[in-house]
């Protein structure tokens, strides 16, 4: 079950860099087309990348549009961020100073991120905008709320055998994958992470980036019919 | 075509990526004119990116390059084409989107993608790139009748000038006391300006590329920019947003080179010419007046502060604001080349401007589009509520002193 379980995470783990790979292919391989392309290039000032570093950490757009949203939005990126890199004591061996000092936010977020999830969903489903939300987003919300909660479960109710999983993960990215741990929980946490991760959206690549070109056009919009 | 052929022929790599930043969050939903007037959520923005994405991955995610890609459903094709063709490009979902796509250049993009697989352009749009290349304009008028129903007596045209004046094909045929208080304003300014003959006037290419038919675009560009590089041009004063827009934008490129003049809306030029004392106002208009930003000229071009600035030039004129109004405003329902074919919409969403006007007890409601001007006045008709709708160079004309 164990080597079962460690082929399907290389098999989704290889997806998921090849998805990742051929469409970066896609965006490399694009034409700028001629009539896409501004007619003026606006260099990128260091302003303008300082702004977006705020716009990104902060979810500003998304704050001046809509609050709620964005305390829904903010915090389950905040949260993800911190569960992720509170997770890294598993990958890593021995565990850097700096992941051993995030672990009590990491705890917080671990509650956090769940009800973030929650306030999202119901965000989503009493709007009014339901009609407009597709399967796909439903999907990705749910999965993550549940994984989310099983990890929740493992922390704080189940309280799993941390150095058998430990070492199971450590294996299995060394590529000698070992006994599955004894907890059903973890194993069903482990399973949809696994699950999810080929499902992932792209804004996470591709969202900075816009929003840097968005500060550039805004820049740009000065300079079309005033200073040329 | 085989619907499994690639889908981002058309696209930047800029688009492709907007495309895939694009979080669903549906803030943009409530500024969607379309979706005001219709409800419907195929023609909402991020619907259209949804599908776009999903036409991508069919034929070139990773289990198509691995599979071979799957067949599109004709008839979701052509639901997704139609809505594409129904939004007025207005930009509004860029200006609000929480991540910052430029929708108003990625719509007429999607658009010419449709039109190369023989899904668009719809209606009347089909026959525009044939009435260009027959009359030079996109509504098969004569170009003789381009100018003389409205060019005012006695307004002098230079032969060279630095400044000259391009009155656009919806002015010169669909609104014509805008194209007439330009060019008396223009006169009351002082300084020579020409123009090209009717039959040298021919469409700036904006309707052609917001309807995704680019083939004449550069043919367009070129005699255009030719004639006006003959005639010493130094600016080109406009009053239409989406011809100065293109001009502006895509001229360039089109032209292979940067223009060889500066593009100028009539604001900007009216503004100035007020500024430097060569325009006055002699009159005084004891109204309040309400002003539409054309999506073209506020979101497209950045052009916001000139209009008003004219505007509070107006002794006694008071201006007020729209709730949405500068890079934020609301469409009329004109724009994207839609009000021909989404008749219903464009009278519905102009509606809407006039019952604001209206609640704000505006006297004026002042436009600065052709298009606009067009289509708000026929939502004027019949409607329950009244406004006196005029172009604010029209205004202008009837208050400056004459040379």
């Amino acid at each position: 079950m164990g080597v079962l379980l460690a082929c399907a995470a290389y098999a989704v783990y290889a997806a998921f860099i090849c998805r990742l790979f051929f469409h970066i292919l896609l965006w490399v391989r694009a034409s700028e087309q001629a009539f896409t392309r501004p007619a003026y290039a606006v260099r990128i000032r260091p302003n303008t990348v300082a702004v977006t570093a705020l716009d990104l950490l902060f979810l500003r757009r998304l704050f001046s549009q809509n609050k709620l949203l964005w305390i829904g939005s903010w915090t389950f990126h905040l949260s993800f961020l911190l569960v992720f890199l509170g997770h890294m004591r598993y990958f890593l061996n021995p565990v850097p100073a700096c992941i051993t000092c995030l672990q009590p936010f990491g705890l917080v977020a671990g509650y956090l991120l769940p009800l973030s999830l929650i306030l999202l969903l119901i965000l989503r489903t009493s709007s009014g905008k339901n009609r407009y939300v597709s399967v796909y987003n439903y999907f990705l919300l749910g999965t993550a709320l549940v994984i989310s909660l099983s990890g929740l479960g493992l922390r704080v109710f189940i309280h799993p055998d941390l150095a058998e999983i430990k070492a199971y993960i450590l294996a299995l990215f060394t590529f000698r994958p070992e006994a599955l741990p004894q907890s059903i929980v973890f194993v069903a946490h482990f399973s949809l992470v696994l699950f999810l991760l080929p499902f992932l959206p792209l804004h996470m690549v591709a969202a900075p980036l816009v929003t840097l070109d968005a500060r550039r056009r805004e820049d740009e919009l000065r300079t079309v019919m005033h200073e040329r | 075509m085989k619907d499994k052929d690639t889908f981002t022929g058309c696209l930047s790599r800029r688009q492709l990526l907007e495309i895939d930043a694009c979080t669903q969050c549906g803030e943009c939903l409530k500024f969607c004119p379309v979706q005001e007037v219709t409800g419907n959520p195929l023609i909402s923005p991020p619907e259209k990116i949804r599908l776009f994405r999903e036409f991508i991955r069919a034929t070139e995610g990773l289990g198509a390059r691995l599979l071979g890609g799957r067949e599109i459903d004709r008839k979701l094709l052509e639901d997704f084409s139609h809505a594409v063709f129904e939004c007025t490009t207005c930009g509004a979902c860029s200006r609000h989107c929480t991540v910052g796509i430029s929708t108003q250049r990625l719509w007429p993009m999607l658009r010419k993608e449709m039109v190369r697989r023989g899904l668009g352009p719809l209606g009347p749009q089909a026959g525009m790139p044939g009435a260009i290349r027959e009359t030079g304009n996109p509504y098969s008028k004569p170009s003789a009748e381009r100018f003389a129903p409205w060019f005012p007596e006695g307004v002098v045209v230079s032969e060279k000038a630095e400044i000259a004046y391009y009155a656009g094909c919806t002015g010169a045929y669909e609104a014509q006391p805008m194209v007439r208080g330009d060019v008396s304003v223009l006169s009351a300014a002082g300084e020579p300006f020409t123009m090209l003959p009717p039959e040298e006037e021919v469409c700036c290419g904006f309707p052609l590329f917001i309807t995704g038919q680019h083939d004449l675009l550069e043919d367009l560009t070129k005699r255009l920019v030719s004639a006006y590089q003959e005639r010493g041009v130094k600016t080109l004063v406009c009053s239409c947003p989406c011809c100065v827009n293109i001009m502006s934008r895509d001229w360039p490129i089109f032209f292979g080179k940067d223009l060889p003049f500066r593009i100028r809306h009539i604001t900007q030029y009216a503004a100035e010419a007020l500024r430097s004392g060569r325009l006055r106002i002699a009159g005084e208009l004891r109204e309040r007046l309400i002003y539409h930003d054309p999506c073209y000229l506020s979101r497209g071009v950045g052009v916001i502060d000139e209009p008003r600035e004219v505007l509070r030039a107006i002794p006694g004129a008071e201006l007020i604001e729209f709730d949405r109004h500068g890079l934020a405003s609301r469409c009329c329902g004109a724009g994207g080349a839609a009000r021909k074919v989404f008749h219903d919409n464009a009278i519905a969403t102009g509606r809407l401007a006039i019952d604001e006007a209206v609640a704000k007890s505006a006297d004026r409601l002042i436009l600065s589009c052709p298009a606009c001007y067009a289509k708000v006045n026929e939502a004027l008709q019949g409607h329950d509520k009244q406004v006196r709708i005029t172009d604010i160079m029209e205004l202008l004309a009837g208050l400056v002193e004459r040379r």
